[in-house]
């Protein structure tokens, strides 16, 4: 047992070395000075998040949708009863803003982007796609692995703000046939409920979300050595680790700015 | 580089991919302007010993060195420069499958050069006529035969001038106009002398007559060097075999 325990946590710490170790050098080219593929490395951020930002703005509006009716029916119909009806705002704020806003983002991120990212790279792999950039002397960070992880944290940001605003807002419009509460009022109270480390912990969590989305998919991609059947392996391996780390970091900020 | 110059030295290389992609106790040496092909059956371990050589495997024991420089050894900046002097075409040919045609030879250029488009547009289509491909410049890897694909991936190795192209396994995807196509490229490689070329077939085939030597490769050693006009002489029954002897 002692044995298995060790062996688990040798493997972990070697695991998050190596994808923080990504990371540093993702960073590193990121504010490197060199020109060498700059404008092949934006053109791939433009793709990046166009894909994750863009093109998930659908299916982000209707679940941003259903979970701010959810929560603002659940909230708006039980406070009143047990006379906190003034703390609806604050509840929402709450929930929305500083919890599921930022978390449900990151998981709509990592089925669709993320899962997209490990795939990718590892039929690259399967290809010899990434033994021919090798070959041309194209850096895997800088033409890979940088700009999928600035166009991931980029479009999560935006993503995540976007995700508030029509929950918040569009779920009280939709909310509205169960509520009593004036929209007026409703937006007054929400301005007033939210602070600026409300806004400030939102941005924060985005960024390490996505950090932690496009490290980790790049991270298992690249890990596929060169047989088809390790493209899914990974891939499955990549979200759920992804999620859990998703989970433990949100629990981190939060214990962290709150408690 | 002088013709005649050492541009590629193993020394005593050893590595070891995975059972079946060995190589043991290689040495070579090839000359700038050189045509060289390695030549052996499945399992033989040349086109281990032509990642090696290109300087895309690290070898266990032994020494490299390419153009001068040892892969294994150098700084980031002079391997990037090592690799802007190397063509390489791998046995699949490794597009990116997200790029047409066009935007995959391009790719070299974009990113090492400060080319303007239209520069860059003209060298590209170019490349593209020289392998009789220009036609495909809009289709994606995925709607490529086989052929067509190495040849795509032949203008994309050659597209920053290459003091040495590694083609791994010439014959793969060919059928009679490509074998042709390959030949004239040979011949045209001969004459003008700048390049030397590292190829590699599993099977005898016409084309080694415009080559300058065959390395014949067994259970990952090198077992025999020759012209190949010589290779009636070699008594390696491997060899015997892959020529009919």
């Amino acid at each position: 047992m002692v044995g298995w325990i060790g062996r688990k946590t040798s493997a972990g710490v070697a695991y998050a070395s190596e994808v923080l170790y990504l990371g540093y050098l993702a960073i590193k080219e990121l504010v490197s000075r060199s020109p060498r593929g700059r404008g092949e490395a934006y053109r791939v951020i433009a793709r990046q998040v166009l894909f994750t930002g863009v093109d998930a703005l659908p299916a982000v509006s209707l679940i941003a949708l259903l979970f701010g009716v959810l929560v603002i029916i659940q909230a708006g119909t039980t406070l009143p009863r047990i006379g906190a009806g003034a703390l609806l705002a604050h509840i929402i704020v709450l929930t929305i803003v500083r919890e599921i806003g930022p978390l449900i983002t990151a998981f709509i991120v990592v089925w669709r982007s993320g899962s997209a990212i490990a795939i990718e790279l590892g039929n690259m792999r399967v290809g010899q796609e990434i033994s021919a950039l090798d070959a041309m002397g194209i850096s895997l960070i800088r033409f890979i692995v940088m700009p999928r992880l600035v166009g991931v944290v980029v479009a999560m940001v935006c993503l995540t703000v976007y995700f508030d605003v029509v929950a918040v807002i569009g779920g009280f419009l939709v909310a509205k046939t169960q509520l009593t509460i004036p929209f007026g009022v409703y937006i007054h109270d929400i301005g007033s409920s939210l602070s600026l480390a409300d806004l400030l912990i939102t941005v924060i969590k985005a960024v390490l979300f996505g950090f932690t989305i496009a490290l980790i998919c790049s991270h298992h991609g690249l890990s596929v050595l060169g047989a088809t059947t390790e493209v899914p392996q990974q891939t499955t391996r990549a979200m759920l680790y992804t999620v859990t780390i998703c989970l433990v970091l949100d629990l981190l900020v939060t214990v962290g700015f709150y408690s | 580089m002088t013709k005649g110059e050492p541009v590629l030295q193993l020394d005593k290389v050893s590595a070891f991919l995975r059972e079946g992609h060995r190589v043991d106790d290689v040495s070579l040496l090839v000359r700038h302007g050189e045509l060289v092909a390695l030549v052996g059956g499945n399992n033989s371990g040349k086109s281990l010993a032509l990642r090696l050589a290109a300087g895309l495997e690290a070898p266990l024991t032994g020494m490299i060195r390419l153009l001068g420089v040892n892969p294994a050894l150098a700084a980031e900046t002079e391997y990037i420069d090592l690799r802007r002097r190397v063509g390489v075409v791998f046995d699949r040919p490794g597009l990116l499958s997200n790029m047409n045609v066009f935007n995959n030879v391009a790719l070299p250029l974009r990113y090492h050069t400060v080319l303007s488009e239209p520069e860059i547009q003209d060298k590209v289509m170019a490349a593209l006529r020289e392998w009789n491909v220009e036609h495909l410049r809009e289709q994606f890897p995925a709607e490529l035969m086989l052929g067509d694909a190495r040849f795509v991936a032949l203008a994309r190795a050659e597209i920053l001038d290459p003091e040495i192209l590694f083609l791994d396994d010439m014959l793969l995807g060919l059928d009679a106009t490509g074998l042709v196509r390959l030949r004239g490229f040979f011949e045209r490689m001969r004459v003008a002398g700048k390049t030397t070329l590292i190829t590699s077939a599993g099977a005898a085939t016409k084309l080694f007559e415009v080559l300058d030597r065959l390395l014949f490769f067994r259970n990952g050693r090198f077992v025999a060097d020759a012209r190949p006009a010589e290779v009636v002489q070699i008594k390696d029954p491997a060899v015997q075999e892959l020529f009919g002897v």
